[in-house]
Formats: structure tokens, C-alpha cells, sequence
């Protein structure tokens, strides 16, 4: 009964809180997104059995199943170390409640098992599970199978809830997990130690035996022990609050932007925005996963010869962190606007500031994606023309578009998958930005050659850094039409 | 300088403010009473060209504000909370205001030794971030913000509010202080009628954007502001 109220308060505070039928149109395109990845994952898990039956022929697609099952808890523990909300619950107002506090933490804890999002993949195991294990073995290893499966969603789920809690996810952090997987990884490619045997072996086990699935709900309870002692040991809301944030004080020292002059300051005052905030910081782990993109196409030999596909990917691995932040440059400040509004900061000057650090979030990417370059030359020309292309017209039209966001942005409610402050019109600036120069590419290469599209989108990006000058000065007119809409937009809450 | 010629704001057609001239000589400590509407911040917002006027113009010392940055060198203002950058520490924030106005890291620690007093030892010195501090103490940190910079304009909207009593004599004695030292212009706005008259020479009413009262502060004045909104 009392778990009952605490549900549907819950339920209230999320349909109450304001917003929640203003972004209709988002959460349509969102609610289509997901159909098409739930077909995708029904699709898959039809057809995963004919998928591993030819690749592998000593191996059933059980047991490569299996040999995968330790690495898809590994990933998701990553993805949710990375994206998963912590359900944060205002317990005060029902601590001075007569309800048992064992109770409240436990609904903190298993609510979020009850979140549809975490058995999206059950799309891709009942199918799987009823087309090749019942054929292989039977019914019964085939219901252990999909109960293995939710056991291990909700040990990756009460884990990454205990480990973020625990260690609070900073960027360090994040980049440390990311390093021990590629360790793992590395280690079973050059065949040192396999991880794949390991879990074979350990699922093997469990899925087989009739008593195996002991094991597996014998590591929920350790996951979900582990949280139980977490929070006996802060017991009061105060001390996991500070140990959730305690991160956020720490003052980086970026000096050696001082020699820029303001500029330079106002580039530090936007560091320390995104690495101060949830919102910013998840968005920048994203865009980190992003930068990987290219493995997936670049490898493919299908991709090869189309080349408007290939400079899409180009632009999406050198740019996706610019695009991104570049979209809300302006609305990110949107809470301290009138601040930079009446201090001695000039327009122009602003402006600058905020052109230049999409520059170098573009030449950082462009940097680090050079390790793209060994997948042949092609790709260094694709992705030095998206650099030149992005720097000379995708960075003014993202400041160009960022005065039309007049919605204020709260970066302090939370992390990833947060729409707040978006509308549809947020996506629109994409289509120019990255699938026009995509149909240029598909076009000029098929009608000419590959080297006239690269050529001209390049000449136009080159034109576009020559005329940095005039370019911003109209943007700088322009700001100063659009500054009040904007201030009074980013003054008025959601 | 501050010169108001023909001001008007109009929102979906109601005319929020609406002041025909009005000028702010330098070194004039100017205070705006009003009841909730009244139309003050509107007023603080269009000098500080946050908002639009609907028509006429401000002008700072012989420059109009719109489409200027001039104006910014010598104007210090604290209006709410989105004068902060509630994200940095105190010292980063006022390290990073008072290089926007060339000071160096000598003369901002000069100045913040200056506001000791002021701060009641509560601003300084901790890690914290602006946005965990108190509704009262970030409310003192805008207005050493809004100083930092040695600005002949100071414009604060109802700096009073949230501080404790010791903080509301403290700030009173320094903006008495910093008139006759620097003769600083200053536009300060309070719903309490003592505060206002205590520190400003001139006080101004406002009724639904309109100025209804001009007043020079003599020993009278208390009296007729009292008289004037008393219901």
C-alpha cells in the first residue's frame, strides 16, 4: 500500500512538473526512434541465429552467445556508468514520515529496475532464444536463458547505481573504465587471456544446469547488498549528497589561457561551465562514444564505394562534439546571460569567443580522428574537407543558429537523455550542416568525381575562413537585433 | 550622465513604463521606490539594454546604450541572480569580472581586502561554488561583482532584501561612503522607504510606469513617502 503512494507520487512529480506537454513534438520524433530501434532488435534477434550459425562452425550460436554474455554486461555497465540517471528521490519531506527508511531505499533502489528501457534487448534474446535454443537444446535451457538475461540487466543496473554513487562520475573515472575494457579487449584479441572462454564456461554452466541460475541471481544480491551498505553507511541524505557531489569544486587551473585576453577567459568560463554541470559533462562523454563511429562504417567494405554515406560518417566523427555544443552555444549561458550582457564584455568579443571554441573543439576532433587516416587516403581528403567545410561554414552557422534558441536551458536538473529546453526546431540546423554536404558528395562524385565534390565543398569552406571578418560582423548585427528576445527568453523558467 | 528622453515599454499593448525625460547628473544617488509592477526593474533593464524600449532611448553619458558596448566600461549593476556565474568560486568569479575591467590580480586583491568588512568573513577563502551560497551572501557577492570594476555608474535593485540587519547598515554606510569618495552615480531601488531615503538624495516614485513623485530627500520626505503609500 505504502510502496502504492510512493509510486504514484513519483508518477505525480514527473506529470506535474512543468514541461511535461510542451515538448510534444520531441517526444513523438523520440517515441518514432524508438519504434525503428525496437524493429531493428526484433529484426536482429530473428535472424541472430542464422548470423552466428555461419559464424562460427565449431561453436553453436548458444555458446558464442554465451562467450559474448560477460562482454554485453561489461558494455552495459559502461553505457550506464556513462548515461544512467541516478533516481535521485527527495527523501526528507518522507523521512519525517513514519515509514521505515530500509523501505524508501529499497524503492530507491529497485524502481529503476521497473524502467521498460532496461529489457529493450530482451527484443533481440526471446526471439534468439525461441528460433535456435529450443532448437539446440530445450524449452527449459531457453527460459533460463532469458531469465539469465534480466538477472544480468539488474546486476548491471544495481552496479552502475552503486559505483556511480560510490565514486560519482567524473571524466576521470569514465576514461578509467573505458581503459580497463580496451585492456580486455586488447588482451582477447592478441589471445593473452580470454574473456570469451571465461564467460563460455560461466553461462555455459548457468544456462545448462538446472541449478546454475543460483549463480547468476546470487550476483543481483551482491549488487543489490552493495548498495544496501552504501547507504547504511550514509545514512543521512546530506552525506551521499556531498559524496554525489563533491566533485564539483574542483577548481581547474587553465592558465595558459590567460595569454589570450578576454577571449581566453571566456573560453575558461565555458571549460569550467561544461565540466561543473551533469548535463554538459554527459553530453561530453557522448560525444567521446561518438568519436568511434568510424569503426563501424569505415570498416565495412559495403561503405566503400559510396561516398555521400562516407563523408556523412567524415563530418559525424569530426564534428559531432562541435555540432552538438555548437547547436545551444549561446543558450548554455543562458542562466548568467544578463551577466555577460552588462560586464564590460563586447559583443564582438563574445561572439569571438564563442566562434573560436567551436574552432578548437573542431581541430581537437580533427586531431584525435586522425587515427581514422590508416583506413586509406580517401578518408584523410573525406575528413580534411569536413574540417575545412566545418570550420569555414558549419561554425557560423551554428552561431547563427544558436541566436534563434531563446529557450533557457537548466543545466543543473540532470544528465543525458534530458530534453529539456529543446524543441524541433533544435534539429532543424542539422540538415544543412551535415546532410547537405552529404547530397553534395553522393551527387558531385556520381555525376563527376569524388575529387570535384571534396574540391568544392572545400573551396567553399575555404571561402568561408577567408571571410571570418565581414561574416562576423553581420553575425555581430545580428546579435544585437536578437540579444533582447534572447535575454528575455533565457529570463523566463520552463 | 544618465539621460531618459521619451522611454516607453509596451507589453501586448499595456504601456509598462512610460517616462517622458528624465536625467541622473553625475555623482547623483538616485532612489526608486515603487509598489510590485511599479515598473523598476523594467526601468534598471532598459538603461542596462537587457530589453527593448518600445520607443526612445537611454543615453550614458552622451552615448545611446543600444548597440553599444561603450557604456559597459563604466557601469557596475546587480539585478537578480542572473548577474551571477553561479557555476565559479568566488575568487574565480572575481578574478574573471575584474579582468573584463583590466585589473590585475593585485588590485582585485586590494579590492576584496576592501570588502572584508562587508563579506562578515562568510565570501572568502572556501572552494564553494556561488550557486551553494545563501540567497543573502550571494546577494553580496553580485554587489562587490557590480564594484570591482571602479564603475561612475552603480545600479542595484533592492540590494536590501535577504541581508541581515548588520549586512543592511554595513552596505548603507558603504554606499554613503562611496559617494562622497568617488562621487559615483548611483540608481538603487528598495520597498523600504528608510533604506532609500537614508542612503539617496533624490528619490523617485513610480506608479504603474509612470514617475509620480520626484523628490529631493529633506527631513520631509520620509514622511511624504509614508504619507503617499500608506492605504
Amino acid at each position: 500500500m505504502l510502496i502504492l503512494n510512493l509510486v504514484i507520487q513519483e508518477w505525480k512529480k514527473s506529470y506535474r512538473s512543468q514541461g511535461f506537454y510542451k515538448n510534444l513534438a520531441v517526444s513523438i520524433m523520440l517515441g518514432l526512434f524508438t519504434l525503428y530501434m525496437a524493429a531493428v532488435l526484433l529484426f536482429l534477434g530473428f535472424s541472430l541465429n542464422e548470423i552466428l550459425e555461419k559464424a562460427d562452425n565449431k561453436l553453436n550460436p548458444l555458446q558464442l552467445f554465451n562467450g559474448g554474455m560477460l562482454y554485453v554486461m561489461l558494455i552495459g555497465l559502461v553505457i550506464r556508468f556513462a548515461m544512467q540517471q541516478l533516481n535521485t528521490f527527495n527523501l526528507p519531506p518522507y523521512q519525517v514520515l513514519p515509514i521505515k527508511r530500509s523501505l524508501l531505499v529499497n524503492f530507491l533502489l529497485l524502481k529503476p529496475l521497473t524502467s521498460p528501457i532496461n529489457y529493450f534487448l530482451l527484443l533481440v534474446v526471446i526471439p534468439f532464444s525461441i528460433k535456435s535454443v529450443v532448437g539446440y537444446y530445450s524449452v527449459a535451457v531457453a527460459v533460463r536463458f532469458v531469465v539469465s538475461f534480466i538477472f544480468l540487466v539488474w546486476f548491471d543496473s544495481l552496479m552502475a547505481a552503486f559505483l556511480k554513487r560510490k565514486y560519482g562520475s567524473n571524466l576521470l573515472s569514465f576514461i578509467l573504465v573505458i581503459l580497463v575494457f580496451a585492456g580486455i579487449a586488447a588482451l582477447e584479441y592478441f589471445k593473452i587471456f580470454s574473456l570469451f572462454a571465461i564467460s563460455g564456461t560461466l553461462y555455459g554452466f548457468i544456462v545448462l544446469k538446472s541449478y546454475g541460475l543460483i549463480v547468476s541471481f546470487a550476483m543481483v544480491c551482491a549488487a543489490f547488498g552493495l548498495n544496501k551498505w552504501f547507504f547504511s553507511q550514509n545514512y543521512y541524505p546530506e552525506n551521499f549528497n556531498r559524496k554525489m557531489t563533491n566533485d564539483k569544486a574542483s577548481t581547474v587551473e587553465l592558465s595558459f589561457l590567460n595569454r589570450f585576453g578576454v577571449i581566453g577567459d571566456l573560453i575558461s568560463l565555458e571549460l569550467k561551465l561544461i565540466l561543473r554541470h551533469k548535463r554538459t559533462k554527459s553530453l561530453l562523454y557522448m560525444s567521446a562514444i561518438f568519436l568511434f563511429y568510424g569503426l563501424i562504417f569505415y570498416t565495412k567494405k559495403t561503405y566503400e564505394s559510396s561516398n555521400g554515406m562516407l563523408f556523412f560518417v567524415a563530418m559525424f566523427v569530426t564534428g559531432f562534439p562541435m555540432i552538438t555544443y555548437g547547436q545551444w552555444v549561446i543558450s548554455w549561458d543562458s542562466a548568467h546571460f544578463d551577466s555577460i550582457m552588462t560586464k564590460n564584455i563586447p559583443i564582438r568579443t563574445y561572439l569571438n569567443a564563442n566562434y573560436y571554441l567551436m574552432v578548437a573543439l573542431n581541430i581537437i576532433c580533427f586531431i584525435i580522428t586522425s587515427a581514422y587516416f590508416f583506413f586509406g587516403t580517401k578518408i584523410i581528403y573525406m575528413h580534411l574537407t569536413a574540417f575545412i567545410f566545418n570550420l569555414g561554414v558549419n561554425v557560423p552557422l551554428l552561431l547563427l543558429g544558436a541566436m534563434y534558441k531563446t529557450k533557457r536551458i537548466d543545466l543543473s536538473k540532470s544528465s543525458s537523455m534530458n530534453y529539456q529546453g529543446m524543441t524541433y526546431k533544435n534539429y532543424l540546423i542539422i540538415f544543412p550542416i551535415i546532410f547537405v554536404p552529404m547530397i553534395v558528395v553522393a551527387v558531385l562524385s556520381y555525376f563527376a568525381s569524388l575529387w570535384v565534390a571534396l574540391g568544392t565543398l572545400s573551396i567553399i569552406g575555404l571561402a568561408g575562413i577567408l571571410l571570418r571578418k565581414p561574416i562576423l560582423n553581420s553575425l555581430v548585427s545580428l546579435f544585437h537585433d536578437r540579444k533582447y528576445k534572447l535575454a528575455e527568453g533565457f529570463r523566463e523558467g520552463e | 550622465m544618465i539621460q531618459v528622453t521619451d522611454l516607453q515599454k509596451v507589453y501586448n499593448g499595456v504601456t509598462v513604463l512610460n517616462i517622458p525625460a528624465l536625467t541622473i547628473p553625475q555623482g547623483e544617488s538616485f532612489g526608486l521606490v515603487g509598489n510590485n509592477g511599479a515598473g523598476k526593474t523594467t526601468f534598471f533593464r532598459l538603461i542596462l539594454d537587457l530589453i527593448e524600449p518600445t520607443f526612445g532611448e537611454v543615453k550614458i553619458d552622451d552615448q545611446r546604450v543600444m548597440r553599444n558596448d561603450t557604456w559597459k566600461t563604466t557601469t557596475g549593476s546587480f539585478l537578480d541572480e542572473g548577474f551571477l556565474i553561479d557555476f565559479l568560486t568566488t575568487e574565480e568569479y572575481f578574478n574573471f569580472v575584474g579582468k573584463l575591467y583590466n585589473k590585475s590580480e593585485g588590485d582585485i586583491a586590494q579590492f576584496l581586502d576592501s570588502m572584508k568588512d562587508f563579506f562578515n568573513g562568510e565570501i572568502l577563502g572556501s572552494k564553494k561554488l556561488i550557486r551553494d551560497f545563501s540567497k543573502g551572501n550571494q546577494k553580496k557577492i553580485g554587489i562587490a561583482a557590480a564594484l570591482i570594476g571602479d564603475p561612475k555608474i552603480l545600479i542595484l535593485d533592492e540590494p536590501f532584501t535577504a541581508l541581515d540587519p548588520s549586512s543592511q547598515i554595513r552596505l548603507k554606510r558603504f554606499l554613503t561612503d562611496l559617494q562622497t569618495r568617488f562621487n559615483m552615480t548611483m540608481l538603487i531601488s528598495s520597498h523600504d522607504l528608510n533604506h532609500v531615503t537614508d542612503v539617496c538624495k533624490r528619490t523617485v516614485v513610480l506608479e504603474k510606469g509612470k514617475i509620480v513623485k520626484d523628490l529631493q530627500t529633506d527631513d520631509d520626505t520620509l514622511k511624504e513617502l509614508e504619507a503617499y503609500f500608506a492605504v
